[in-house]
């Protein structure tokens, strides 16, 4: 069975509906279709050709932006927003979280709009004063003038949790940027409410007047040819790496710059004191459940993968087995605001723990894809299909030494889950090197408080080793003359 | 069960599979599946029947499933393999060369005892291949999309009934008989290697073409298993100037070098010795075989440079392998490829080196398989489809030629199975085609975007802007 979801253009400040002569259908997931404008004839809806037009923004005070981002904030509930309930109905058709862990994060949203959390974002990247006005260096008597000017930003979003469309919106207006989001087809309205929800408030608020967002099926040449230009576009911030990019790759070329937010996955390192006593291996099986389990392993902040010191001879591996039982019982400890149980099982990924199973000198599989799982590598080498890796299921991979699995880090590794906490200091400095981009502690043993401890983020962190506030403005030097130059120009001109 | 006869006589014994192709294809394409169905039910309760306590990998999934014995099809379907099965070995252990464990682990998908095998001095992967074809198996190999090697376990048993089976797919696709009817046989790749390909085409290609001196490679060398398993691996040591870390035999790191070498030279060395072919036989009868991006390539190439062959009247050419991701932008190549080398048509199969007999393409462009091997297809829930009308979806079968190892198999391909032997050509028995794709082909073209993600993603990226 099929329903079809209307999917608008927004664009600054106007929504744009599907009519019977100006309408396409898109396949979108899950059953779900797409109704939406048709695309190619509103090109000029979507983007800001004259980037001076962006004036409105620039004179508008971070402060004001920052009052109106919370007022917006204030209507992002789901209780009374039908825009959020229309998008959090197909967020949960089309996207991968079940209910109870998509509601929690729709609930969560408006948190992300309180006017704290913005302030800081943008004192700890860019900096209000550089938004607002052009700030004097110290040096040659204040001369030289910085200001941080906005920019035209063509967003191609992930759509696995909908705080990327939030966080993208709110990017943009503090940065006083012209947005224009694409939507991803798994989480294809999110934005939009957002958009939408600004237009009600205040439609000819620069913040509103500076935003377009539209779905149009990622690869369409005719469409991205026309949008992806210097002329038309100063940045291009696309999530999901080559499945974003391939299509749009050709169009880039120097000028336009991309700020690739590559796929990611996360590990945990996990040290010998883990396996020594009942306490710490139910700690440190908490641990790894929740950082695995949360959002259920749809994102990149969870770990896939569990480096443990630990030997290869049966005693060891028996320990290694133990801690492999008892993450497999913390999932069904996990409150269901964070982790459920999957939807469905993952055939493909079933398939492969089957398969493993049947190796019992290489692998011991504990659980499944529906209520989670771990599989214990005897020998010290992850899974083959370690990129599969999914529905709460991780791989415990023995290792003598935990700097072994530094051949296993690149730049796609994103967060290092920890414990115990005194390898800490051991281990950051060269797993840094190797390319990864943070550091989280499993200590606690209590699910509800390991996972608050991973939610407890300062506003303005990098993100994928870059700080993306900071890339996405054009950084403007005003050098003016010396004192004594200006009377001499000031005769000249005389 | 006594031996089953057809209609038209021919005799299909239940318990000899590998017989019934002594018919000749003709016969096998005369009668309709329907007719073979019993004996290949037979067939197969008979295989499981023998196998059953011989062969671990099997048992294994037996138990899992509770099948204890096959009165039809349907009930073996919970046993066939999938594609891991082949390839169900740590990647370490190639890396670390654990010949041991290797061979333990081949040892459970065969009902041949291994264990007598002598493993000493086995410095690669190739030295422990080469020695199992001593030993009395013929172990192929085939790298899929991940590159992982797949090992399939047969043996000097299936021999007899692969050649026949090769030779009859070859006769049926060609129209020439490779038993009475010898032709001069070029093959632009390596002389042999354990690769299915390569294996296939050095045991069979030269009894086709008459001797090994009339049989000509465009390279002499052999193809190395541990170059192939181990490209993906060395490349990102060598990457992070760690290759002498791998602690790999001294012979490999300079055959890898002389093969990075040879990648570089190919497209020239095809070239010349193309060249070199179509001016020492003007005028001669030829098979040319190969893969079908090197024939496009050559054709291509052969064109913008004025070539144009002359061969004899009655050369052929059979290809094999697809384009594999040879870009063109040609209406029909097949047409071009004849075109350039004036053949009138070329000779292909579909099949995989999972099963012994290939499906040739007739001369409407299907694919029609013969009853030796029985076609399953699946739904997206791994529910069979009725054998009925065209029926879409994932390709499975039994190979009732493997004698000493499984032959239940399911793969990654996506066809149509047309099942009212309703082809034009005359043959019978359900056919294939025309289009066939790879589910893995398939993936991520839904527009659904995440952040989670792997290294996979990242070098492909990266490929993709470095070609840019």
């Amino acid at each position: 069975m099929s329903a079809t979801y209307e999917i608008p253009i927004v664009s600054r400040g106007r929504v744009i509906r599907p009519t019977e002569d100006d309408s396409v259908i898109f396949n979108g997931r899950g059953g779900a279709e797409f109704l939406a404008p048709d695309p190619h004839r509103h090109v000029h809806d979507l983007i800001l050709g004259n980037p001076v037009l962006l004036t409105d923004l620039m004179d508008t005070p971070i402060s004001q932006i920052i009052e109106f981002l919370v007022e917006v904030g204030k209507r992002l509930r789901l209780e009374d927003n039908s825009f959020f309930q229309e998008s959090f109905e197909l967020g949960l058709l089309a996207g991968g979280l079940s209910e109870p862990i998509l509601r929690s994060i729709y609930e969560r949203l408006p948190a992300m709009f309180d006017g704290a959390v913005l302030r800081d974002r943008v004192e700890q990247t860019i900096g209000s004063a550089f938004l607002d006005g052009w700030v004097p260096l110290e040096s040659f008597e204040g001369r030289h003038r910085i200001r941080a000017v906005g920019t035209r930003q063509l967003h191609i979003t992930a759509g696995n949790v909908p705080v990327v469309a939030a966080t993208t919106i709110i990017g943009g207006a503090l940065t006083k940027s012209d947005i224009l989001i694409k939507l991803p087809s798994n989480d294809p309205l999110t934005a939009s409410a957002i958009a939408r929800t600004m237009i009600e408030l205040d439609a000819s608020h620069p913040v509103t007047r500076h935003i377009a967002v539209a779905y149009w099926k990622g690869g369409d040449e005719a469409m991205e040819q026309q949008i992806v230009r210097t002329t038309r576009i100063d940045k291009i911030t696309a999530w999901g790496g080559m499945s974003s990019v391939k299509h749009i790759q050709k169009f880039l070329h120097p000028g336009l710059d991309l700020i690739a937010l590559n796929p990611k996955f996360s590990i945990s390192l996990i040290g010998a004191e883990a396996l020594e006593s009942e306490a710490a291996l139910d700690e440190a099986a908490t641990g790894i459940a929740v950082m695995s389990g949360l959002m259920n392993q749809t994102a990149c902040v969870n770990t896939r993968l569990v480096y443990v010191e630990c030997g290869e001879d049966d005693d060891s591996l028996a320990r290694l087995e133990d801690l492999g039982r008892r993450i497999a019982a913390a999932y069904k400890t996990l409150p269901s605001f964070f982790s459920t149980p999957a939807d469905a099982p993952s055939l493909e990924l079933e398939a492969e723990l089957e398969s493993a199973a049947m190796e019992n000198d290489f692998y011991t599989v504990i659980g499944n894809t529906v209520d989670g799982g771990v599989i214990i590598s005897r020998f010290p080498d992850r899974v083959d299909f370690y990129e599969q890796l999914n529905n709460r299921v991780v791989n415990l991979v023995p290792v003598a030494d935990l700097f072994d699995a530094i051949k296993w880090c690149n730049d796609t590794t994103q967060n290092v889950g920890i414990y115990p906490e005194s390898l800490r200091d051991r281990v950051i400095g060269p797993f840094a090197l190797a390319g990864v981009q943070q550091f989280v502690p499993l200590s606690g043993g209590d699910p509800a408080g390991v996972y608050q401890e991973f939610n407890t983020n300062p506003a303005g962190l990098p993100h994928d080793g870059i700080e993306p506030m900071r890339r996405s403005v054009r950084w403007v030097i005003d050098h003016r003359p010396a004192k004594g130059q200006t009377a001499r120009s000031a005769i000249a001109a005389q | 069960m006594a031996e089953a006869v057809t209609a038209t006589g021919v005799v299909l014994d239940p318990a000899r599979p590998e017989s019934w192709s002594d018919q000749g294809f003709e016969a096998l394409y005369d009668i309709s599946w329907r007719d073979c169905l019993e004996a290949q039910a037979e067939a197969l309760r008979l295989r499981f029947q023998k196998m059953s306590g011989q062969l671990p990998a099997m048992d294994k999934l037996a138990s899992k499933e509770g099948i204890t014995k096959i009165d039809g099809i349907e009930d073996a379907l919970p046993l066939m393999f999938d594609h891991r099965v082949f390839k169900n070995y740590p990647l370490s252990l190639i890396e670390t060369r654990n010949i041991p464990k290797l061979h333990a682990w081949l040892g459970r998908l065969t009902t041949h005892d291994l264990s007598g095998m002598d493993l000493d001095g086995l410095p690669t992967i190739e030295a422990w291949l080469d020695r199992l074809d001593q030993f009395g198996m013929i172990v192929t190999t085939s790298s899929g999309t991940t590159g992982k090697l797949s090992f399939i376990p047969r043996s000097r048993t299936e021999y007899p009934a692969w050649e026949r089976s090769y030779m009859l797919a070859l006769h049926a696709s060609l129209g020439v008989d490779p038993y009475t009817d010898k032709i001069e046989t070029f093959s632009p790749s390596y002389r042999g290697g354990h690769q299915t390909a390569l294996k296939v085409q050095m045991m069979f290609n030269i009894f086709a073409a008459g001797g090994a001196e009339h049989y000509h490679t465009l390279y002499h060398t052999h193809m190395s298993a541990d170059l192939m398993s181990l490209a993906g691996r060395m490349q990102a040591a060598e990457d992070r100037g760690e290759l002498d870390r791998l602690g790999l035999d001294p012979a490999l790191l300079s055959a890898r070098q002389e093969m990075i070498e040879l990648a570089r030279r190919r497209p020239q060395d095809l070239a010349d010795w193309f060249e070199a072919l179509f001016e020492g036989y003007r005028g001669k009868r030829v098979k040319i075989s190969g893969l079908g991006g090197d024939l496009l390539r050559t054709a291509i190439d052969g064109s913008s440079k004025g070539i144009k062959p002359t061969f004899a009247p009655g050369s052929i050419a059979f290809y094999g392998g697809g384009l594999k991701g040879f870009k063109h932008d040609l209406p029909d190549w097949e047409a071009y490829v004849c075109e350039f080398f004036g053949m009138e048509r070329l000779g292909t199969c579909y099949g995989m080196s999972e099963v012994i007999s290939q499906s040739p393409r007739c001369s409407l462009g299907n694919y029609h398989i013969m009853p030796m091997v029985v076609p399953v297809l699946f739904d997206a829930d791994m529910n069979p489809l009725p054998r009925e009308s065209s029926q879409t979806g994932r390709f499975g079968f039994f190979d009732l030629l493997a004698q000493t190892y499984w032959g239940g198999f399911i793969s990654g391909d996506e066809v149509t199975i047309h099942w009212e032997e309703d082809c034009a050509c005359g043959w019978k028995q359900p056919f294939v085609g025309p289009a066939i794709s790879r589910y893995a082909d398939k993936d991520g073209g839904d527009d659904k975007i995440t952040c989670a993600g792997t290294a996979k993603a990242y070098d492909d990226f990266l490929s993709f802007v470095s070609e840019g």
